[in-house]
């Protein structure tokens, strides 16, 4: 028997506060795609990703409807494309990344995660063609999403990685420079990548994961911020306890929402439901926005002393809320901060409250990195790598996953506004302090080993 | 609802209205159990100080009907208006697969209302199973929980609904019951 007051609240979050599924996305390996010749290679590739994906957008829009929860992105992630590139040149990478984008299209999905390659512990001959091709594939391509992973627990940080990957970045903007170079928003350097990450442009298919599965990621801040400021209109004497329960309660029933949708759109597609992730992602829409969550909590100014603990604590009531609701939690699962998709973070990167610095104490805390930062487009690759070290070594110490998305905006300067357009919003160039005062540091290369897992403080 | 099994052979369905007050239910109880009886399902509601019981109660001895209620409404049990007809389950949905759903509507208070709404149910053969009309705040809240039949597409009968809605001044939504039971029990689904 439903209560009155169950129904009445579930009702408000769907409605005033726009509940909605931000992804459902299909991960598919396509090992089996790999043939000697490009043609056959990209014909295989066209033919599985058409046969497995053709009918993804149409079952989530009509289950979508059946719950009146709308499934915002749907989306597609494939296992490494190095697997395929292996005994192969540069222009069959470039050929996958077209035949990508156009299966992509004609399933009518936003995006396609995979382009991808894990070299934490070395680069083999096809990691650095996938690598190599990345400005001339995200330049050339609408829809394909790329990923490196450079760092694991296990491995320690491969150095040389992280400086190429850094004068690829340099590259990518150069190649986009038309778009600000937007290429740089579909590159994310990880540690500790997580094979089951449903949200782009970090998605791919990992090793032990099933040929085909369905990833799920929940509704965003805008139901946890509402929640909050409701409560807090209820008055009493709350505490940061009290807070924190609210939220562990959002996150139980937008978590349950998603696996709802999932399972079905699973069953339907007749391929097995893998995961949600519960991370709360932040969309460039008013109201939408993790930063508004933390001023809800108090924090006037998004990156005033206090931030760090007040997004510790949100990620982590997420998670138990998340983790309560679902047995098959996965992906990234904390709260992003992703700098230009967030009206309230980057506003605060605007006026200056929030800093490189302060957003890389905070990401030790949440997931999942220095995202969609934008920075001075003359930044050298050296200083790029250095902050993608400082990343990842929070990610390899920590065991978790974080990443780095920075945007090194060609022609741009500390101040400037640069808009990306839709999701990805718009962001000031932050301002790298001391830029150049560890290149020296990065340029020794090799390898920073992996971590001693006992003397924890 | 699957087939309702009672204990004893001679099931009868019985309504018991009364103005509210202590010991209601000990008399009607008190009734069955005398003649040997058994409450084999009951749902009893209070609403504006009135009484309302129905009950589903077997006996191992067939009785009139009208017996069964004299019984009950008897000199122990003043003011209770009490009605008996023999118990003959039937589905109401026909054997046909349904799929529950929740309306609620949101609004001014006006007469017709939940004329409007039954009727544009009935109309397309769906079955109200559980009804409440009350004050939230300013608005009046209409919550129904309904049986659509599986080959009624849900898509153009939620935008009729919205649609009647908006024109009597009131929002409508139309809601898979699950999604209630995934945000609000501890299981995903019933």
């Amino acid at each position: 028997m439903l209560r009155t007051d169950e129904i009445l609240s579930t009702i408000q979050m769907l409605h005033a506060e726009h509940l909605d599924v931000r992804t459902v996305t299909l991960g598919l390996n396509v090992d089996d795609c790999a043939a000697g010749g490009m043609e056959p290679l990209c014909r295989k590739l066209r033919e599985k990703i058409l046969s497995r994906a053709s009918r993804l957008v149409e079952v989530c829009d009509r289950i979508g409807r059946k719950y009146g929860i709308p499934v915002t992105n749907k989306r597609l992630a494939i296992s490494p494309v190095s697997h395929l590139v292996a005994g192969h040149g540069e222009t069959t990478a470039v050929a996958i990344a077209k035949t990508l984008d156009e299966a992509a299209a004609a399933c009518r999905v936003d995006l396609v995660g995979g382009f991808s390659a894990l070299v934490q512990k070395g680069i083999t001959p096809a990691d650095a063609l996938v690598i190599g091709s990345l400005p001339q594939v995200l330049s050339e391509t609408q829809r394909v999403c790329a990923s490196v992973n450079v760092a694991t627990r296990r491995a320690g940080i491969n150095m040389d990685a992280v400086l190429l990957v850094a004068r690829t970045i340099r590259k990518i903007a150069e190649a986009t420079a038309d778009r600000q170079g937007f290429g740089c928003a579909k590159l994310v350097v990880f540690s500790n990548i997580p094979e089951d990450n449903p949200f782009m442009a970090g998605a791919y298919v990992g090793e032990g994961e099933p040929e085909a599965a369905i990833n799920i990621g929940v509704s965003g801040p805008g139901v946890v911020s509402s929640a909050l400021k409701r409560r807090l209109q209820m008055g009493g004497n709350l505490t940061l306890g009290d807070m924190a329960e609210e939220i562990k309660i959002m996150a139980f029933r937008v978590t349950r929402v998603g696996e709802l949708i999932g399972r079905e759109v699973a069953k339907e597609l007749g391929i097995p439901f893998g995961i949600v992730d519960l991370s709360l992602a932040p969309t460039p829409q008013v109201g939408d926005s993790v930063g508004e969550i933390l001023k809800t909590l108090g924090i006037a100014k998004i990156g005033a002393p206090g931030s760090t603990a007040a997004i510790a604590m949100l990620t982590d009531a997420i998670k138990k809320g998340g983790a309560f609701a679902s047995s098959s939690v996965g992906g990234m699962s904390g709260a992003f901060i992703p700098v230009s998709e967030d009206a309230v973070l980057a506003e605060a990167a605007a006026s200056g409250s929030l800093t490189l610095e302060k957003l890389e104490a905070m990401t030790a805390v949440c997931s999942v990195g220095l995202d969609m930062i934008a920075i001075p487009g003359d930044t050298p690759a050296e200083t790029i790598a250095a902050i993608i070290a400082d990343e990842m070594a929070i990610g390899v110490i920590n065991d978790k996953a974080t990443g780095v998305r920075l945007i090194p905006v060609p022609g741009a300067k500390v101040g400037d506004k640069v808009e990306f357009g839709g999701l990805f919003g718009s962001a000031t160039i932050m301002e790298v302090r001391n830029a150049g005062a560890g290149d020296a540091f990065v340029r020794l290369g090799g390898r920073i080993p992996a971590p001693i897992q006992s003397l924890r403080n | 609802m699957p087939s309702m099994k009672t204990l004893f052979e001679h099931a009868y369905v019985m309504v018991v209205m009364s103005d509210d007050h202590p010991g209601i239910i000990s008399a009607v109880s008190g009734a069955v159990s005398r003649l040997g009886g058994n409450i084999d399902a009951a749902s009893q509601t209070v609403l504006g100080g009135y009484f309302t019981l129905i009950m589903v109660v077997s006996l191992p001895q067939a009785k009139e009907p009208e017996a069964l209620a004299r019984e009950v409404s008897g000199p122990d049990a003043p003011g209770l208006q009490v009605l008996v007809r023999p118990f003959i389950h039937e589905d109401a949905a026909g054997g046909q697969a349904v799929e529950r759903f929740v309306v609620t509507a949101f609004g001014k208070d006006k007469p017709g209302i939940i004329s409007r709404f039954s009727q544009c149910l009935a109309g397309k053969d769906i079955n109200i199973t559980d009804l409440s009309w009350t004050r939230s705040g300013d608005d009046f809240v209409m919550i129904a929980e309904v049986d659509i039949p599986a080959r009624i597409d849900f898509g153009p009968l939620a935008a009729d609904l919205e649609d009647l809605g908006r024109a009597e001044g009131f929002t409508v939504k139309l809601q898979h019951e699950n999604v209630f039971v995934a945000t609000n029990q501890l299981r995903l689904t019933r």
